[in-house]
């Protein structure tokens, strides 16, 4: 397997996002907007604990455990959510505005992209959720790679963005079961498999994904993995406090995750109890890993030095005062680039 | 397997599966059997097939004529379900190959080699008019070139796929194609996918792991 002289990274802050789905609208305008990717969402903000997009995707298989291949499944298209059409012509075309309301053509949908958004766990007044950001990992180890037949998803060597092939691909949907993220779309129109191109033709001129730049919660940092003046050097590797996502599927994730903070729990006499936390260490673990209570730790003890009036690197970074800071060099504007389609 | 020749006027009309024209050819039937779990060629592919049947087809019965300036195969075998579609991701269409040498001595366990390629003549349900010809040398690199005057045609009927390939025996093309004429003895194979069982890409039913003969029939005496 050809390794990667360098590695692009992201870091997404889970304590900063609000789940407004700016990320995933800029994603969808600029990349997925064609015939046979109505359904597509190569990035997607889900709410936690849920069953995430698509519906129940840990349990569908892929990665690698000890090093060797494990089968996946192949998600459906209602899986995903699909893309439900509306009567948008009857409403606003037909005359019928003030008889006919606004709905799903068709069969009644049962799933959605966000079906459960904000349903969260646990019983009031100690209920809890929060929004988990996904796009594609740009692993690593990709298994979505390594499972192809012939040889069409490649990772750059110079950055490790890992981008499919149309002219080689003949949309076998090996990578859709291999992938453990289920972050491969199938685009049955043009026949091939799709997925997030970390904005390549963004980033080989300067500017951060849309994803990234667009996001209003500044939850999402760029930048090389050893660049050690971009900010994903600096949260992963010197304050260690992001961690991948699923680290046991094997692939060595490149989108990293502040892990969430929740608020202290209420006991029976609505008295605040700091001895367990709101969201269970054993669900967190389940996601992140047991590294996620060290990371947990690490904010904990920053947010206590602030407190007493101290200062913190971390925090300071986390915050993000400054907004192109958060880019690791990619702040170009891009209305300052002219966009030729190619 | 043997090409029976035919009149250009006949030939004219095997395009259609059930034309009667096509008794004339004395179809021969051919038992397939699973392409082997160690040829797939990733881990991942083994891994979800070593507790899964590969080769959900087992027997095809194929038939071929020729004018001498054209090749038609008809191949007809048995599969409950049609699958055409995309439609969703969990959907594959069925398909047939025909695969001859480019060069002769062409390997065809590893699907060619470097230097010496194989040609499939390759039809797939999703696009029952088209005949896509690949060219291999060794697994995996496989690319589709153009040729012109390919033609296929494919019908399910109560249970059974009946399907027509056929190109000019000749084609101008810097590709390696595999290159026919009258009179000549090369190599066939077939392969078969049933999409219903998710078979796709080297998962196939396949006519064994050598060459069987074809034999094009020479032009009779007057028509040369
Ligand atoms: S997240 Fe999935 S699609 Fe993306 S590189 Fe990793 S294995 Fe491939
Ligand atoms: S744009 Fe930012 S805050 Fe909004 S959902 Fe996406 S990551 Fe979260």
């Amino acid at each position: 397997m050809t390794e990667s002289k360098r590695q692009l990274a992201m870091v997404m802050d889970l304590n900063k996002c609000i789940g407004c789905q700016t990320c995933t609208i800029a994603c969808k305008r600029l990349w997925t907007r064609d015939e046979g990717m109505e359904y597509m969402w190569w990035n997607s903000v889900n709410t936690q604990p849920g069953r995430g997009t698509p519906r129940d995707w840990e349990d569908m298989g892929g990665g690698f455990r000890e090093g060797n291949a494990v089968p996946g499944k192949l998600p459906t298209r209602k899986d995903f959510g699909d893309a439900w059409e509306f009567n948008h012509e009857e409403v606003f075309f037909g005359g019928k505005g003030d008889k006919v309301h606004l709905k799903v053509k068709g069969e009644e949908p049962e799933w959605g992209p966000n079906w459960d958004e904000d349903q969260g766990a646990g019983e009031y007044p100690n209920a809890y959720y929060f929004y988990l950001p996904r796009i594609c990992n740009h692993c690593t180890h990709p298994a979505c790679l390594e499972a192809c037949p012939r040889k069409a998803i490649v990772k750059r060597e110079e950055d490790g963005i890992v981008l499919i092939d149309e002219d080689r691909c003949r949309g076998y949907r090996f990578c859709m079961e291999a992938c453990p993220y289920k972050k491969i779309y199938f685009n049955h129109v043009e026949k091939v498999s799709q997925k997030c191109i970390f904005c390549f033709p963004r980033v080989e001129q300067g500017v951060a994904n849309a994803c990234a730049r667009q996001c209003p919660g500044r939850v999402r940092f760029l930048g090389y993995r050893d660049d050690k003046n971009a900010p994903i050097w600096k949260l992963v590797d010197k304050w260690k406090v992001a961690i991948p996502l699923h680290p046991e599927y094997g692939t060595d994730a490149n989108v990293f995750y502040v892990p969430p903070l929740a608020p202290p729990r209420f006991d029976e006499n609505g008295e605040i109890d700091e001895s367990n936390p709101r969201i269970p260490n054993e669900y967190l673990v389940s996601l992140f890993g047991p590294k996620v209570l060290e990371s947990l730790e690490i904010l904990k003890g920053e947010m206590a030095k602030t407190r007493a009036g101290g200062k913190s690197e971390l925090l300071d970074l986390l915050i993000a005062y400054r907004w192109k800071d958060m880019f690791g060099g990619f702040d170009r504007d891009p209305a300052t680039i002219e966009w030729k389609k190619a | 397997m043997r090409a029976r020749t035919i009149s250009s006027t006949e030939f004219d009309r095997l395009m259609d599966p059930s034309a009667a024209t096509w008794k004339q050819a004395g179809a021969e039937r051919v038992k397939l059997e699973g392409s082997p779990l160690g040829m797939q060629p990733t881990a991942l592919i083994r891994a979800a097939w070593q507790d899964r049947k590969i080769g959900a087809i087992d027997r095809v019965q194929i038939a071929a004529l020729h004018d001498g300036e054209r090749l038609a195969f008809r191949l007809e075998w048995s599969d409950p379900t049609e699958n055409r579609g995309n439609a969703d991701n969990v959907d594959f269409p069925d398909g047939v190959a025909v695969l001859l040498p480019a060069v002769q001595g062409a390997p065809i366990v590893t699907m060619g080699a470097p230097g010496n390629a194989v040609n499939a003549w390759y039809w797939r349900a999703d696009d029952d008019t088209n005949v896509r010809h690949v060219v291999a040398e060794g697994i995996g690199t496989s690319r589709t070139v153009s040729v012109e005057a390919g033609l296929a045609r494919g019908a399910w009927k109560e249970g059974r796929w009946q399907v027509v390939i056929a190109r000019a025996l000749r084609v101008e093309t810097v590709d390696p194609v595999a290159q026919l004429q009258a009179g000549e003895t090369t190599g066939i194979g077939v392969a078969i996918w049933d999409g219903g069982s998710g078979e796709r890409a080297g998962i196939k039913s396949i006519s064994g792991l050598q060459w069987r003969k074809l034999s094009l029939d020479a032009l009779p005496t007057a028509r040369r």
